[in-house]
C-alpha cells in the first residue's frame, strides 16, 4: 500500500500542499516546527480519523483562518493497494458559523468522491507510526497500552471497532446506572440490560487483544532476538481486567485461575462466559463503589524482558529497543493480517537510536512499500541509505527541494 | 447588547436565541422582521404562544399532546382498541400516524432510559402503561422506541415489565431502507437485516 498524493488545505501550518509521493523511503528534513511531523500527522489523520498527538480536532485546523467565517481544514490522499486499485479518500473538518469560538466541528468524509461514515474510513489506509512518545508504552500507564492495542486492532478489525464504540457508550451508562443504585435512586433490576451489552462488547474486546498479543509476540520475540544478539528474550504479558478489585490484593489473578488458559486462543463466548460469572459475583461490590470494577477497560499489557517486568525494572535502552522490537513486529503482523505492507511513519524516531540499532531498523524497513521519515539531522543517516531514499526539505509549510 | 437597542428588542432576542436551533443572528432577524411586520403578525403569534401552555395539555390515556382530554385518537371509537404503539416522544407519533398503516392506539413515553442523563424508568410513562395493559382489552404491545443503545435498553425494560401481563409483545423490525443499494449500507444495518430476515 502506498500513497500516491497528498493533499492538504488549511491542516496546521500548510495553508495548501499539493504533493506526489514515490514510494520508498521519503525522507523529511528542516528545522523544527517546519511542518514535518504535521505531515506524518495528516497521513495517519486518514488513517484513524483521529491525530496521534492531540485529542482536539480543532488544533488541526491552521491558525491563520482559524477566525475565518468557515474555517475548514481538508485532508486528502490517493492511495495505492497491493493490487493496483486506486482510491480517493477525503476528511474534510469545518467549522460552524460562529468560527471555532463554542460551536463543535463537523467531519465529513469522502471516499472516492461519496460521503462516508468513519466506520468506512478505517481500513482505506493502514499505518504503522512510530514516535518518541512511544516509549510511554513501556513507561506511562497502563491506558497507553490499552490505546495502542485498540488502534492497532480498529485498522484491520471492523468488529472490533464496533464493540469498542459500544461498549464504551455501554461503559459510562452502566457506571451511572451503578452510582443511582448506590444512592438508592435506581434497582439493580435494570442492570441486566447493560450487563449484557457489557458483556458481549467486553468479550469482544478481550478476545481480539488476546489474539493480537499472541500473534505479535512471535515476532516481536523473533525481532528483539535478532536485534540483542540472541541476549534478551522480550515477552508480551496480556492481563485482562478481570481481576483488579478491591478484594484481590496482587490484581494479578489471571486467566488461569478463572479456568481459562491464556497461552490457547480464547473466542469471544469463552470469555463472556467467564466474565458474566465474575460480574454477577461482584455485583455487590460494584453497587456500593458505584462503578464498573472489571472488564477491558482495567486491562493491562505487560512487556517482560528475560522474565523481568520492563516498566519497572529495564533501563532506558532495554525499553527503547523493546518498542523498537513491537513496532517492527507491528508492521509485519499488519501485513499478515490485511494482506499487503501497511505505510510506515518513522517521527524522529532514528536519531534516538545508537548506530548499530539505527542501522538495524533502516535495514528493516526496507520491506514496506512507503515509509516516511522525519529528521532535523539527516547526516545521521548512511550515504548507502540515502541512496535510495526520496530526500524533501520542509520549511515553513512547504515542500522547497525535492531529490528523488 | 449595546445600549442603542431598545429593552424590549434584546428581551426578545434573548428569548429566541433561547430556543433550539437558533442562533443569535437568527434570532435577531426574526425579531427586526416582526418590528416591521404588520401589528397583525407579532399579535397572532403572541396569541399562538400564549394558547400553546394554557390550551394543550397531556391525554390521559396516552400521555400524548393534546387539546381535549382524551385526545382525538384515544377517543376515536373508528380505533383498534386491541393494539397500543409504543414511542419515546409525542413526534414520533406523528411519523407512525403518517404512514397510514396502523389504526391502533399509542402510548407516549416521553424519553428513553438513560442513566447518563440521569433518566430511568421511573421518569418515563412506563408504569401507567403497564396499568393500562392490565385493565384494557389490549392484545398487542408493539414496541416502537428508537433504535440506539437507549432505546433497547426501555424495549428491553418494557418487556420484562409486561411480561405478567400475558398480551403478545413486538418490537418495529429494523434493517434496509426502502430504494437504498445493498453494496452501500453499513455493516451493522445489514447484519440486522440478516439476523431479522422473514420467510417468503
Amino acid at each position: 500500500m502506498r500513497i500516491e498524493h497528498l493533499s492538504l488545505h488549511n491542516f496546521r501550518n500548510y495553508a495548501r500542499l499539493e504533493a506526489s509521493l514515490p514510494s520508498g523511503p521519503i525522507l523529511l528534513y528542516g528545522a523544527n516546527a517546519q511542518g514535518k511531523t504535521s505531515l506524518l500527522e495528516a497521513i495517519y489523520y486518514l488513517a484513524t480519523s483521529r491525530s496521534p498527538y492531540t485529542t482536539s480536532d480543532r488544533q488541526l485546523i491552521n491558525w491563520n483562518v482559524e477566525r475565518d467565517m468557515f474555517a475548514f481544514t481538508k485532508i486528502g490522499a490517493e492511495v495505492v493497494s497491493a493490487n493496483q486499485v486506486m482510491n480517493r479518500v477525503e476528511v474534510t473538518l469545518t467549522a460552524g458559523t460562529d468560527g471555532l469560538n463554542g460551536a463543535h466541528l463537523q467531519k465529513n468524509i469522502r471516499i472516492n468522491g461519496v460521503a462516508r461514515r468513519v466506520m468506512d474510513l478505517i481500513g482505506q489506509i493502514t499505518v504503522v507510526m512510530f514516535l518518541p512518545q512511544d516509549l510511554a508504552l513501556v513507561e506511562g500507564p497502563p491506558a497507553e497500552r490499552r490505546r495502542y492495542m485498540n488502534i492497532t486492532l480498529c485498522q484491520t478489525d471492523v468488529v472490533y471497532c464496533q464493540a469498542l464504540n459500544t461498549f464504551e457508550k455501554v461503559l459510562s451508562q452502566r457506571n451511572a446506572l451503578l452510582k443511582r443504585i448506590a444512592e438508592n435512586e435506581a434497582s439493580p433490576d435494570q442492570l441486566d440490560y447493560w450487563d449484557d451489552q457489557l458483556i458481549t462488547s467486553g468479550a469482544i474486546l478481550m478476545a481480539g487483544r488476546q489474539r493480537l498479543l499472541r500473534e505479535l509476540e512471535v515476532k516481536a520475540r523473533r525481532v528483539h532476538h535478532d536485534v540483542s544478539g540472541g541476549d534478551e528474550d522480550l515477552e508480551l504479558q496480556y492481563r485482562p481486567g478481570f481481576a483488579a478489585t478491591a478484594s484481590s490484593s496482587s490484581g494479578q489473578l489471571s486467566f488461569n485461575v478463572l479456568g481459562l488458559d491464556l497461552n490457547r486462543q480464547l473466542n469471544a463466548d469463552t470469555i463472556a462466559e467467564q466474565f458474566r460469572d465474575r460480574l454477577t459475583g461482584i455485583q455487590g461490590e460494584e453497587i456500593t463503589r458505584g462503578m464498573t470494577l472489571i472488564g477491558p477497560q482495567r486491562d493491562e499489557l505487560r512487556l517482560m524482558v528475560n522474565g523481568h517486568d520492563l516498566g519497572l525494572y529495564g533501563s532506558r535502552g532495554q525499553a527503547r529497543t523493546s518498542v523498537m522490537s513491537l513496532k517492527l513486529a507491528e508492521l509485519e503482523w499488519m501485513h499478515d493480517t490485511i494482506g499487503e505492507w501497511p505505510i510506515l511513519l518513522l517521527d524522529e524516531v532514528v536519531a534516538e537510536l545508537d548506530a548499530k540499532r539505527r542501522a538495524f531498523l533502516l535495514e528493516r524497513i526496507n520491506n514496506a512499500n512507503q515509509v516516511v521519515l522525519t529528521t532535523t539531522e539527516p547526516d545521521i543517516f548512511t550515504p548507502d541509505f540515502l541512496a535510495h531514499t526520496a530526500r524533501w526539505h520542509i520549511h515553513q509549510g512547504q515542500i522547497i527541494s525535492t531529490s528523488d | 447588547m449595546s445600549k442603542a437597542v431598545p429593552q424590549p428588542v434584546t428581551q426578545l432576542i434573548d428569548a429566541f436565541s433561547r430556543l433550539p436551533g437558533v442562533g443569535p443572528k437568527t434570532a435577531s432577524r426574526l425579531t427586526y422582521y416582526l418590528l416591521r411586520a404588520p401589528d397583525e403578525v407579532s399579535q397572532s403569534l403572541a396569541d399562538a404562544l400564549a394558547d400553546l401552555k394554557t390550551h394543550t395539555r397531556f391525554c390521559s390515556v396516552c400521555h400524548n399532546i393534546t387539546e381535549n382530554d382524551p385526545c382525538g385518537i384515544c377517543s376515536d371509537s373508528n380505533r383498534d382498541t386491541s393494539q397500543i404503539v409504543v414511542v419515546e416522544e409525542p413526534l414520533d407519533v406523528l411519523a407512525v400516524e403518517r404512514t397510514g398503516a396502523f389504526n391502533g392506539l399509542y402510548h407516549v413515553l416521553h424519553g428513553a432510559i438513560s442513566p447518563v442523563e440521569g433518566v430511568g424508568p421511573e421518569d418515563l410513562k412506563i408504569r401507567e402503561l403497564v396499568q393500562r395493559v392490565e385493565n384494557g382489552n389490549t392484545l398487542e404491545v408493539i414496541i416502537a422506541t428508537n433504535p440506539g443503545m437507549e432505546g433497547d435498553a426501555t424495549a428491553m425494560y418494557l418487556q420484562r415489565q409486561l411480561a405478567a401481563a400475558g398480551v403478545k409483545i413486538t418490537r418495529l423490525a429494523r434493517g434496509l431502507p426502502t430504494g437504498g443499494d445493498l453494496e452501500y449500507v453499513d455493516s451493522v444495518t445489514l447484519m440486522r437485516a440478516l439476523q431479522g430476515r422473514h420467510e417468503m
